[in-house]
């Protein structure tokens, strides 16, 4: 593989890592609450869909053979609107604006809601949260498959869930350690970095856009990590005092 | 469905701060092509600041 390709099955895998880690704390709420085996069961059915929508994307990205700028072009477009939503979120909750994602207390707000409920009810919960974490798997699988080649961007996304179940099981404990927005806000800044590169390169020709070449990639993660971490800390000064607020 | 759509495009907001900075990227480029990128970067990282303010 090219250095683009293994920067973008990089990205592909630290994302999907991200959406696991908050999809397993549900699951491990669940688990605590119905038992282990009916919360895997729950988790379970939500991957084998998650595995059914990337197989039958990928077979039909297969069979269209279109062309392969126009497909770069929407797949920079598809990540530039991904990656913008997490920068900014990322960027906000450096700065104070939100509350940072706090894997405990979400650990514990999902028990409290399953204390009175019935065990289907807590299996949907882990169906549900497991499904909603892995769609944003899919779409990233679905964006960076073609060009990294579709194998390599889903082989990424499951090495990430082997690696943060295993991690789990191995803590038996709420992730809290993982420091879940720097790893968002770096893997925001990587995918707007693809992004940028693709979507600009597949509307006006990649040499026109970025005559670095694949270089441009390293230098645009840097321009974005620094540029945002601007943006955090004048955000954080200039509202200070204020609560932070939750944003979707 | 609509859960799907806001995970794939985020809100107006975002979809309209991607859709001016590639536009704008895509105006410079036919004057200046090599210019087009760093428009594109800094249309995106004021939009992020807006927003993020």
């Amino acid at each position: 593989m090219s250095a683009a390709q293994w920067g973008g099955a990089s990205a592909l895998f630290l994302a999907s890592a991200v959406e696991w880690v908050e999809a397993f704390t549900i699951v491990l709420a669940v688990a605590l609450t119905i038992g282990w085996r009916r919360a895997s069961s729950a988790a379970a059915a939500a991957l084998a869909v998650i595995a059914l929508l990337i197989a039958v994307t990928g077979v039909g990205l297969e069979a269209a053979q279109a062309d392969v700028e126009r497909i770069r072009a929407a797949i920079g477009i598809l990540l530039l609107l991904f990656g913008l939503r997490w920068y900014v979120k990322a960027i906000r909750r450096f700065a104070g604006r939100t509350a940072l994602h706090d894997e405990t207390r979400e650990f514990a707000a999902t028990r409290g809601q399953l204390e009175q409920a019935e065990s289907r009810a807590a299996w949907i919960v882990a169906f549900k949260g497991v499904l909603l974490e892995g769609l944003e798997v899919w779409l990233l699988v679905v964006a960076l498959g073609r060009t990294l080649s579709y194998v390599a961007a889903a082989g990424s996304a499951v090495a990430a869930l082997v690696a943060v179940i295993s991690v789990g099981l191995a803590l038996k404990a709420p992730l809290t350690r993982v420091p879940e927005n720097t790893l968002k806000y770096m893997v925001a800044c990587a995918i707007l970095a693809f992004g940028s590169y693709w979507g600009l390169g597949g509307i006006v020709g990649e040499r026109a856009a970025w005559p670095p070449g694949d270089i441009t990639l390293v230098l645009l993660f840097a321009v974005y990590a620094v540029a945002g971490r601007i943006i955090a800390r004048a955000a954080r000064m200039q509202g200070s005092g204020k609560p932070a607020q939750a944003r979707a | 469905m609509r859960k799907l759509l806001q995970l794939v495009f985020g809100d107006a907001r975002n979809v309209a701060s991607v859709a001016v900075a590639l536009l704008a990227a895509y105006g410079i480029s036919r004057i200046a092509p090599a210019a087009s990128g760093a428009v594109l970067v800094l249309v995106l990282i004021a939009a992020a600041a807006v927003q993020a303010f």
